[in-house]
């Protein structure tokens, strides 16, 4: 009588068993049976939903799902004789079982490792990595990264077929590999956390989610000791910042809020904090582009306003940033500081050198920038038909919403 | 007061689609509802029934094994709840989770004894 209901489950309880459990159980049977992994835990929930519902959730509650999902799994083998002799299946359990939760973390991160795999394109790293350690329903990955669900569930098909293919064993890879593997874990990763943030289109709350996700799966190579270095801590640092300005990012209409017109107030101490408290154990970060980039949001979550943000120290790590990856949207992003801290003049004719660079074209950040720097030199007309063009050539609406509106201000 | 038996019928193919997060969304809604129907300060009895059973007919000569009938038509569960007379049982069974997709409450009237 004393057991709790379900309103004592903490929020995602069931997204969070999902990838526990399916990757205890895919390490204990083999990569071979993923899928019916997957199945036996959907059931497992679903037989949780119907009775936990009436009043009480069971002491162990994760003991159970693994013991439903697990008697499961073993029928279903065992109808499929060609696969194993029946003898050869463990029985079916009455215990439940505890399992300590530094297990399903070794099991967690050896699952990141494989989902991970360098073998594997990014986007079926990332659709695999969706679906299996987040738990997210095929729906909902495609509400998350906006695409038609038909479309995600092909490719994710397609992903689970060359997980298979590609013999991925679950394992922590060896001493001589791991920084690379993790270097691929780690792009993953970041890319995971970007598809929720870098658009405010599409349901934010599932977009904030991805988020959450990409930083509760960093946090499991925090956790331990082979996979927490300082491009680990460097990232959770750049999350924590990026993340703290979430909610700040849309005003009340919905409509996107560049970085300069933010009420700083809204954004989220305790990421910032946290941030802070990340970047501070980094002892070598020049050469680490994580630690990089989470040092410039760093700075802007540190200044009072936009006026007021260290533009010299951003200059910096921008130039650091571009000698580890000269790549021309970190150039573009560097003309803003640089307009700062050396004068408009100089600005504008770096960009308009870096306009004419193919991989930039069709690019309404090079239009708007550029608009920004007329505008600090006065020009205005030249600024507005900076401001068009980029309006032009922007796909989203929220954006364009936005240059609209500035382009209005400027034309009065 | 009379009692009444509600028995929760299907569902179940709705809910073969939905997401661990859904899951327990619908889960909540159930503790949700069952504590508003709770009554003298006591959740009313009742308990979710297993998809597996037997059927038992002819003394035991004849013993087969569930499912018994179409997935909409299982009873997934049961609960006696009181009320003044049918419609107002009827009335309390209206806020249940099962409807959201697509089950029924069948409600039966118990003979008091």
């Amino acid at each position: 009588m004393a057991n709790p209901s379900t309103s004592s489950l903490v929020d995602h309880f069931f997204r969070n068993e999902f990838g526990k459990v399916v990757t205890y159980l895919t390490g204990k049977f083999g990569v071979a049976h993923l899928e019916a992994a997957e199945d036996a835990v959907q059931d497992a929930l679903m037989k949780a939903m119907q009775s936990w519902g009436y009043g009480k959730v069971p002491d162990n509650p994760t003991g159970w799902i693994i013991k439903v999902a697990r008697n499961k799994l073993i029928d279903h083998l065992r109808r499929q004789q060609k696969v194993y002799y029946a003898t050869q299946l463990p029985e079916t359990e009455t215990e439940e079982p505890t399992i300590s939760e530094d297990l399903f973390k070794d099991e967690m991160v050896k699952m990141i490792f494989a989902c991970c795999n360098p073998a594997i394109s990014t986007e079926y790293q990332l659709i695999l990595t969706l679906k299996i350690l987040a738990g997210l329903s095929i729906r909902e990955i495609s509400s998350a990264l906006i695409k038609k669900e038909e479309t995600v569930a092909k490719s994710y098909t397609r992903a689970k077929k060359k997980f298979k293919e590609e013999n991925i064993i679950l394992e922590i890879p060896s001493p001589e590999d791991i920084q690379n593997r993790l270097g691929v874990a780690l792009k993953a990763i970041y890319l995971l956390f970007n598809e929720g943030y870098k658009t405010t289109e599409g349901e934010q709350l599932i977009r904030k989610d991805l988020c959450e996700e990409a930083m509760r799966l960093n946090q499991l190579l925090l956790d331990k000791q082979e996979t927490n270095n300082e491009q680990t801590r460097s990232l959770m640092a750049l999350m924590h910042f990026q993340v703290s300005r979430f909610d700040a990012r849309l005003d009340e209409e919905g409509r996107s809020v560049s970085l300069q017109n933010q009420d700083r107030s809204k954004w989220d101490n305790q990421h910032i904090t946290l941030g802070n408290r990340y970047l501070t154990t980094v002892s070598d970060g020049m050469t680490n582009a994580y630690f990089l980039q989470a040092a410039i949001n760093g700075i802007h979550c540190a200044s009072p306003d936009y006026e007021h943000t260290n533009w010299t120290y951003i200059l910096i790590l921008y130039n650091h940033l571009y000698s580890l990856n000269p790549n021309p949207i970190i150039a573009l992003n560097r003309i803003y500081p640089l307009s700062k801290v050396h004068g408009p003049e100089l600005a504008l004719e770096q960009i308009n050198e870096l306009s004419n660079n193919k991989l930039l074209a069709q690019n309404y950040l090079v239009n708007a920038t550029k608009a920004e720097i007329l505008l600090q030199l006065d020009n205005l007309s030249d600024a507005r038909a900076e401001l068009e063009l980029a309006i032009d050539l922007c796909a989203n609406a929220k954006e364009r919403e936005y240059m609209t509106r500035k382009l209005e201000e400027i034309s009065l | 007061m009379k009692q009444y038996l509600y028995l929760f019928r299907g569902g179940d193919e709705g809910y073969a689609n939905l997401s661990p997060e859904e899951m327990q969304a619908h889960m909540a809604h159930w503790t949700e509802w069952m504590t508003k129907i709770s009554q003298n300060n006591e959740p009313v009895p009742g308990l979710p029934l297993h998809n597996e059973g037997k059927v038992v007919a002819k003394g035991g000569e004849i013993i087969t094994d569930g499912p018994f009938t179409e997935g909409k038509e299982i009873v997934g569960g049961y609960v006696l709840v009181e009320a003044n007379d049918l419609d107002h049982a009827v009335e309390i069974s209206k806020g249940c989770p099962i409807f959201e997709f697509g089950g029924t409450v069948e409600v039966r009237e118990a003979v008091p004894m």
